[in-house]
Parts: C-alpha cells; sequence; structure tokens
C-alpha cells in the first residue's frame, strides 16, 4: 500500500538495486539446464548447450585471434562406454573494442550454443547417467579483463536400446529347403 | 532441448499480484503523491550519480597525504606490502629495492586485452619520468610460463621489470579482482593513488606525478625498513 500512494519510494528503490547491481557486477556466463536427452544406443544424438554471457561482458570465442588469448573451452567427462563426438564451437564474432580500435577480437556476447555429439555404444546398459563437464572462459568487459574463470556444465542423458534392425530369417530363404 | 528463454525466470502463472492483494473498491488516488515523472527522473538521476560517483571515490585512496599525528595520519595512504618476486631475468626483487623512487606497480596478464594498450604508455613514461626518480614495475598475474610471458613482454618492447606474480601478492593488495590494477606509491612506500581498469594516459600521468610529488614522511616505512 505504502508503495503505491508512493510511487516515488519504488523508482528509488528499483534504482538502488540497479546501482548496487552494477556496482557487485562480475563476469558472469550462465548455462541454461538441459532436459533429459534420449541416445539411443550405437547412435550419435546431438545436444545443445545453451549459454549466455552477462550484458556488458564478451569472452574470447574457441578461435581467439592472438596466441596469448585464453580460448572458451568445453571439456566433459563421460561415463564409461558413451563416447562424445566432435564438440561444435559456434563462430564468434569480430568485436573491435574501445582497448583494440585497430584490432578486432573474436569474441562471444549475449547467447551462444556449445553442440556435443553423445554416442552411448552397444555395450552401455540402458538407463539415467548424468554427464559433467566444465566451461572455462576468460572475460572481459570494455575496460578490464578477469581471471580465467570455470562453469560446471551437466546434464543428463537417457540411454535406451537401438532400433531393432530387420533380421534376415535363414528360414525363409528361398534356397534352404 | 533448451532455448535461450530457459534462463529468463518464468514467473508462475498460476497467481498474480492481483490476486494476492485483497479486493477493496477503488479509492480515489492522489496524484502520485503530488510528485510529476520528470521529478522523479530527476531525483533517479541524481541519485544514480552520487551512487556512481560515490563507489568510484570509495575505490581510490586520498592522493594527499594526511598531516603528521592524529585522525589526519590514520586516513593517510597506506603502505604498500611489501613482497619477493622472482622477475623474467631470473633476479629476486622486492618492492622495497625501489625505495627513494616513485613506483607504479601494474598489475596485467597476457591475456588481458587493456593491459596491452597500457603498456606502450607505461613504456614512454618510463623514458619519460624515469630520471625524476620514477620506477615501474610489472607484476604478470599469468597462468602462462615464463617463456612465453617473456615473450609477450618482449613484443610489447616493455624497458622496466616484469616480475612473474603470486596470487599471494595480489592478496596484499585487495585481492586484484580484474586486470589491469595499477597502484602509485610514493618515495617513501605509501599508497597514494590506485586505477582499477583502463584509463585515460593523462589520469595515469596525473597519478605518476602525485606519486613523485608526495612529500616524504620522515618515518620510514616498515615495508622498507625491514629491507635495510
Amino acid at each position: 500500500m505504502i508503495l503505491r500512494k508512493n510511487p516515488w519510494i519504488l523508482a528509488v528503490l528499483c534504482l538502488l538495486g540497479t546501482a548496487l547491481a552494477a556496482q557487485s557486477k562480475g563476469p558472469s556466463v550462465s548455462f541454461a539446464p538441459v532436459g533429459t536427452v534420449t541416445a539411443p544406443r550405437v547412435a550419435q544424438t546431438m545436444v545443445d548447450l545453451n549459454f549466455r554471457v552477462a550484458s556488458g561482458f564478451h569472452i574470447n570465442s574457441n578461435t581467439p585471434k592472438s596466441e596469448f588469448l585464453i580460448p572458451t573451452n568445453l571439456k566433459m567427462d563421460l561415463p564409461t562406454d558413451i563416447v562424445l563426438g566432435r564438440i561444435a564451437y559456434p563462430p564468434g564474432q569480430d568485436v573491435s573494442f574501445p582497448f583494440s580500435p585497430d584490432e578486432a577480437l573474436n569474441v562471444y556476447t549475449g547467447d551462444f550454443t556449445i553442440t556435443v555429439a553423445v554416442h552411448p555404444l552397444k555395450s552401455v546398459v540402458p538407463g539415467k547417467y548424468v554427464m559433467h563437464g566444465v566451461l572455462r572462459y576468460q572475460a572481459c568487459d570494455n575496460a578490464q579483463c578477469f581471471p580465467p574463470k570455470t562453469l560446471p556444465v551437466s546434464f543428463d542423458v537417457k540411454v535406451v536400446r537401438e532400433k531393432s534392425s530387420p533380421q534376415r530369417n535363414p528360414a525363409q530363404s528361398p534356397h534352404v529347403h | 532441448m533448451s532455448t535461450p528463454e530457459d534462463f529468463s525466470p518464468v514467473a508462475s502463472p498460476d497467481s498474480t499480484p492481483e490476486d494476492t492483494l485483497p479486493q477493496t473498491p477503488p479509492t480515489p488516488q492522489p496524484p502520485a503523491s503530488g510528485r510529476s515523472p520528470v521529478a522523479l527522473i530527476v531525483a533517479a538521476v541524481v541519485i544514480a550519480g552520487m551512487l556512481y560517483f560515490g563507489f568510484h571515490a570509495a575505490r581510490r585512496p586520498s592522493a594527499t597525504v594526511g598531516a603528521a599525528g592524529g585522525q589526519a595520519a590514520l586516513k593517510g595512504p597506506k603502505l604498500a606490502p611489501d613482497f619477493t618476486l622472482e622477475s623474467l631475468d631470473g633476479q629476486t626483487i622486492h618492492l622495497s629495492d625501489y625505495r627513494g623512487k616513485a613506483v607504479l606497480l601494474n598489475f596485467w596478464a597476457t591475456w588481458c586485452g587493456p593491459c596491452k594498450i597500457e603498456m606502450p604508455w607505461f613504456v614512454e613514461m618510463q623514458n619519460q619520468y624515469g630520471a625524476q626518480g620514477f620506477q615501474i614495475v610489472g607484476v604478470a598475474m599469468d597462468d602462462s610460463s615464463k617463456d612465453d610471458i617473456a615473450k609477450f613482454a618482449k613484443e610489447m618492447g616493455v624497458n622496466y621489470p616484469v616480475l612473474l606474480g603470486k596470487e599471494a601478492v595480489g592478496d596484499e593488495y585487495g585481492g586484484v579482482p580484474a586486470l589491469p590494477e595499477s597502484f602509485f606509491i610514493s618515495r617513501d612506500g605509501k599508497i597514494v593513488d590506485k586505477i582499477m581498469g583502463l584509463r585515460g594516459r593523462a589520469e595515469i600521468e596525473d597519478s605518476i606525478k602525485k606519486a613523485l610529488d608526495a612529500p616524504a614522511d620522515s618515518n620510514e616505512s616498515p615495508s622498507m625498513k625491514a629491507q635495510n
């Protein structure tokens, strides 16, 4: 009621919150939870992992232009018998920053997606498995850079039996009598 | 599969503020407590400005050396913590080795883009102010190998000592949460200014002059005494 009668209080509170949030801002990359992925055995299932770089920050792409820059890199620890295919990184954007007006950096900003291919072998017992990994990144804003960080990444994979292929029945062969 | 929308918190669809408020007959509302939207915006901008400048003022220590004794002295610049680090050429360097000189202590890393912008300025500033008793000391807060750091420093034409940083040294200087970060130390070992992040060259020069011009305290700093 007080806030309804005095909207300026609400405005000031919002402003205070925004200002305090801005002061305590730090580089952050967040990971969107992934629903359970159903992966048949002996097949490759593509999984999109969605990340978001906080507004005002950028991180190097997987292929930065300088050997001294730290690339964004996803490393997965996999359960036995579940093979990870190629990790596909999106191309970065070439962006010039105030601190490098003459040299564009290849970076990720905003939302980006890394795709991993999950490939359970035939020996995997059907069931639910948790895939763990870490995203390593190094963030900067327009005036400063922050030490490299790691972000835990995980998602569930439900391994199911492979689709059965048509079986040849020798008894049906016309050559067998 | 998730979509980018998954990042956003989703409000519960089955409750709204209106649902939780008691249903009362409408009452006449005063005209926003008599405050116009313009006044609100002005108030908001003023408060935001105060917060911004207050925050940045708090991040920079006083540039003036406090008067001797009393509370003014307590509010004066702090002593720069002494440390011992290895330089790129294998020497053991103490910060206190530079006693009697004004020092720009610059924390940087090879992966830090803004740090690269400052380095050519530092090279020129070392040439310009070195004769006045000014010394830049770089501290590489880097996981890279010594060779990589040396290669980088050579490419940048660095003409001042570069030390291999340690986290403990960074902690002594407030943690160094982001790079670049520079501390300006007077001849008697006190931090008279500090710059976080990339700033203008003129601002850095102003801070160098503060360090050079800061009157030396008659009492030698403990960090300096430790090396005597």
